[in-house]
């Protein structure tokens, strides 16, 4: 192994750096990107299913290919409570209070912004 | 298509799809950690036996595995056949283009990294269609991706070397004998 690493070459070298650093400060970049939000935008299949406040405490269902989906909102935060899909990621993804929840096999999306936000993320201009 | 490049084919397959359906039964501390095992053996075909023995190696990886995994066909299926493609393509022009300017560990880089942006691609216009969505999830995912190529790329050198040293010592050998 460590024969391996010697013979790497220069090439390979800045190439790892290059992405280690570049998907660093993708990170950093998106998370300043996105302020904490105040609403909470369920889609399924694409199309805006509910807007609801985030600082209303609730839990809501959602139907989707691999049946409900429990999606509880609690203390500005918001969670995937229970899901049928088979891998469990939105699950897995636990509590958040900005960003996005995805569940690919039931085309869920669970996405906490400001309705602040969303005016920022519009189109600037349209050319012709 | 020669009898022995038949056979590599389908050993070197059966391998592919060995890691491929041990790394779907793993489970994962963080959601969208893959390990990519299956890009070891497309990286030893590649590199060993050529462009064509490579890409029929994934081809028939990506379809057996999700066979016996359950997802074929389905969105898993899309996105790991567009992820395969998109990394053996990336690895064998760069291979060509560029002859010895990376090594196995940069060759392994640029599938990981391809994989990746493939995946992303597909998950964009197929099934999320929020760029913002992508835009958060991508560096993320490039990370895991760089560290779990760099560490595949280590594997694939490593057993390279020993695959190459092993034909030296029967070839040997032969003579001796």
């Amino acid at each position: 192994m460590k024969e391996t690493i010697k013979n790497t070459t220069l090439a390979d070298r800045l190439l790892f750096l290059l992405l280690i650093s570049l998907s660093v400060a993708g990170i950093f970049i998106s998370r300043d990107a996105l302020s904490q939000g105040s609403e909470v935008v369920i889609e399924v299949d694409g199309k805006p299913a509910y807007t609801l406040p985030l600082y209303e405490d609730r839990l809501v269902s959602v139907g989707g290919s691999y049946g409900d989906t429990l999606i509880e909102i609690k203390e500005k935060k918001v969670r995937v409570r229970e899901a049928h899909c088979p891998n469990q990621i939105c699950v897995k993804e636990g509590w958040i209070s900005k960003g996005v929840i995805v569940c690919l096999p039931n085309k869920l999306i669970i996405i906490v912004g400001g309705s602040k936000k969303d005016e920022q993320l519009g189109i600037d201009a349209i050319t012709g | 298509m020669q009898l022995q490049d038949k056979q590599r084919i389908a050993i070197l397959s059966a391998y592919a799809i060995a890691l491929h359906g041990f790394e779907s039964l793993l489970p994962t501390p963080i959601p969208w950690l893959k390990l990519g095992l299956a890009n070891i053996i497309t990286l030893v075909a590649l590199v060993l036996y050529g462009f064509r023995t490579a890409l029929m190696v994934t081809l028939i990886r990506v379809v057996l595995a999700s066979i016996f995994i359950g997802t074929f066909l389905g969105p898993a299926f899309i996105l790991s056949t567009g992820g395969g493609l998109a990394s053996v393509l990336a690895m064998g022009l760069t291979m060509k283009a560029f002859k010895s300017l990376f090594g196995t560990v940069g060759l392994s880089l640029i599938g990981a990294l391809f994989h990746n942006l493939a995946q992303l691609t597909l998950a964009y216009y197929l099934f999320i269609q929020r760029i913002e969505a992508i835009l958060i999830i991508s560096p993320f995912i490039l990370l895991i991706g760089s560290l779990t190529g760099i560490a595949n790329g280590i594997i694939s050198d490593i057993l390279i070397k020993n695959l190459l040293k092993k034909d030296r010592e029967k070839i040997q050998n032969v003579i001796h004998s």
